[in-house]
């Protein structure tokens, strides 16, 4: 059958609408780019997460020489040794005996120095592990888990405010009470409390999982409650009831004809949600319940920044921050504009 | 004969109060039976009684609904369900409403076959477009391709008739099938009716206030006041020598 195209479908215009939004694309852009350097972690970091090297706790960051005496040459580092002040304080002094390679495509991975030599970007933490292998690895960690627990709770959400919303009755009676026994209890308790009941000998997937499920379980209720006000307003339309007359089944129409209504509402809330999961699970980490020690999440690399000494010395171990904080905003920026883009009453038709 | 549906002492109430108070009327095989009376009459409730979609304040009090040699009010909900849009199909109104205005069409004519059948989605394609031109759209594959509000209001109330008959029914009630449409429209629309109950087999139940209209393509015809069944019988005989004084008038009105 011959395609046809409608210009203005609901569809286009949201999506044109999206893209005249510069900002919005900016930061959307900023989120492919985050993500695809977290697929790419293995590949783009220098080294693993894991690898420590004593000798360097807390080495500054290293600067790569492009020249020697004004000449231009073949890029390297010079080597570092470790060095105490008259107040116990460590110095790393550059000792430009030692020059160290700048090595492309080797072990796998995209760049790196010859060793001994120790290329650290962004700087080492406490145990001399590279910041910046670290701060990509611990963005799969944190960036994926946003996405996941607000998969599910989106699930939960939009299931159980669907069910309740479109049979009404004692189904509704029962789902609402569970939904408010969840938002009774405040966010943060709820969260250590449930991750109390996490068995302490899991390994590091298991944790993983364990604070995507904890995560999950805190958002969903909110979102169920507002589904289901839509959906009663939803259900008494007239497209519901001709899809009942014509004997398609509930489940099909909560689906089909009354969830994707909400999609404007829903799809600007799934990215601010998502950003509130990103904060959820450094707030768990910083306070030592999250991700543990040596994997990396953003939010266990910054609990490293807890202590005022440390910072005050080594200030890039606070790098991990600015990162949550550039992928939380670029959230929030893309959920409003997905709502402004597909929500009708919100379009602002200024450009045409 | 054995009647294809036979709605016998049907009462619906809200509460303590009736709305429909004890009506009878049989339809048979490729027959229109017209539902007439006033605004408030019942003539709604007692399309959506047949499909057990009324609203929950409205309760069936009594009667039986025979369908097919089955009372519908004994069916399971699941029985129902299937029975819906499979047997029985609904015509409203308002048809730029009663379309889902995030799906074409096409969509939503192949998601009734889907709802009742095992075809695939290249018969289900077929079997649209066949009915979208069975209803006598110029262009059924723009029809099917097309977004609700891209139809023009005719358009769309033919496509919602293909809807109703996409599953080959033996009963389509349609409710103010008309209502919305010019007085041209009107007339198409009613040419269709006939030509579908002829072709198809199809009989309809045909609710209207619009006497003028209705009597022109209906069988048989009932007239309802306040929720009580006041005539009924042939059209002829009815619009002929009506016996009641309600039924004079609107008779009346519509000269």
């Amino acid at each position: 059958m011959k395609k046809r195209t409608y210009p203005n479908s609901r569809t286009r215009t949201g999506v044109d609408s999206f893209r005249s939004n510069r900002l919005a694309m900016l930061c959307l852009w900023g989120l492919v780019i985050f993500y695809g350097l977290a697929i790419c972690a293995d590949f783009i970091s220098p080294y693993s997460y894991k690898d420590e090297d004593r000798n360097f706790s807390y080495c500054p960051p290293t600067t790569i020489e492009f020249g020697d005496h004004g000449k231009p040459v073949y890029p390297f580092v010079y080597g570092r040794t470790l060095t105490f002040d008259t107040m116990h304080r460590r110095v790393y002094v550059i000792d430009k005996t030692k020059k160290y390679l700048l090595r492309f495509l080797k072990n796998g991975r995209l760049f790196g120095v010859d060793v001994p030599g120790r290329l650290y970007l962004w700087g080492a933490d406490a145990r001399g592990r590279d910041l910046f292998s670290r701060i990509w690895y611990g963005a799969r960690i944190s960036l994926s888990i946003g996405l996941l627990g607000v998969a599910i709770s989106f699930m939960l959400g939009l299931l159980i405010g669907g069910i309740s919303g479109y049979f009404g009755g004692w189904v509704d009676g029962v789902l609402m009470r569970i939904c408010e026994m969840f938002m009774m209890i405040p966010g943060f308790y709820l969260m250590l409390a449930l991750r109390a009941a996490v068995p302490e000998n899991f390994n590091s997937v298991q944790v993983y999982l364990s604070v995507v499920v904890i995560l999950a379980f805190i958002g969903w209720a909110s979102l169920a409650r507002i589904i289901r006000g839509m959906t009663l307003s939803l259900r008494e339309r007239d497209f519901v009831l001709a899809a009942k007359t014509m004997g398609v089944p509930d489940i099909v129409i909560i689906f089909k004809h009354i969830l994707p209504q909400t999609i404007s509402y829903s799809m600007a809330t799934l990215m601010l949600t998502v950003s509130s999961y990103i904060l959820a699970e450094a707030g768990l980490s910083v306070v030592g319940l999250g991700i543990q020690d040596p994997v990396p999440s953003w939010g266990n690399l910054l609990s490293e920044a807890m202590e005022i000494v440390p910072v005050i010395f080594a200030p890039w171990i606070l790098l991990p921050g600015l990162f949550i904080f550039i992928a939380v905003m670029c959230f929030n920026v893309v959920g409003d504009a997905l709502r402004d883009a597909f929500d009708p009453m919100f379009r602002n038709d200024a450009a045409g | 004969m054995d009647s294809l549906l036979s709605v016998k002492n049907l009462t619906v109430a809200v509460g303590l109060k009736a709305v429909v108070n004890d009506v009878s009327f049989d339809v048979f095989g490729a027959q229109i039976m017209a539902v007439a009376g006033g605004s408030g009459s019942g003539k709604t409730t007692i399309g959506l009684s047949i499909l057990r979609l009324l609203p929950p304040a409205l309760r069936i009090g009594q009667g039986s609904i025979i369908f097919e040699g089955k009372n519908l009010l004994d069916l399971s909900a699941e029985d129902m369900r299937l029975c819906r849009g499979a047997r029985i199909g609904m015509v409203f109104q308002e048809p730029l409403s009663a379309f889902d205005p995030l799906f074409t069409i096409g969509q939503q004519l192949e998601e009734v076959l889907a709802a009742h059948t095992q075809l695939t989605k290249q018969d289900r394609q077929r079997k649209v477009l066949e009915i979208l031109s069975d209803v006598e759209l110029p262009d059924p594959l723009r029809a099917y391709a097309s977004y609700p509000h891209q139809l023009s209001g005719g358009m769309r109330q033919r496509a919602m008739m293909a809807q109703a008959m996409v599953c080959d029914p033996s009963l389509i009630i349609a409710d103010e099938p008309t209502s919305s449409l010019d007085v041209t429209l009107q007339v198409k629309m009613m040419e269709l009716f006939v030509h579908l109950k002829k072709k198809k087999n199809i009989s309809f139940v045909l609710i209207a206030h619009d006497l003028g209209m209705i009597s022109q393509v209906a069988d048989e015809i009932i007239i309802l006041r306040e929720g009580k069944m006041v005539e009924g019988g042939k059209v002829d005989q009815v619009m002929g020598c009506p016996q009641n004084e309600y039924t004079k008038q609107l008779i009346e009105a519509f000269q």
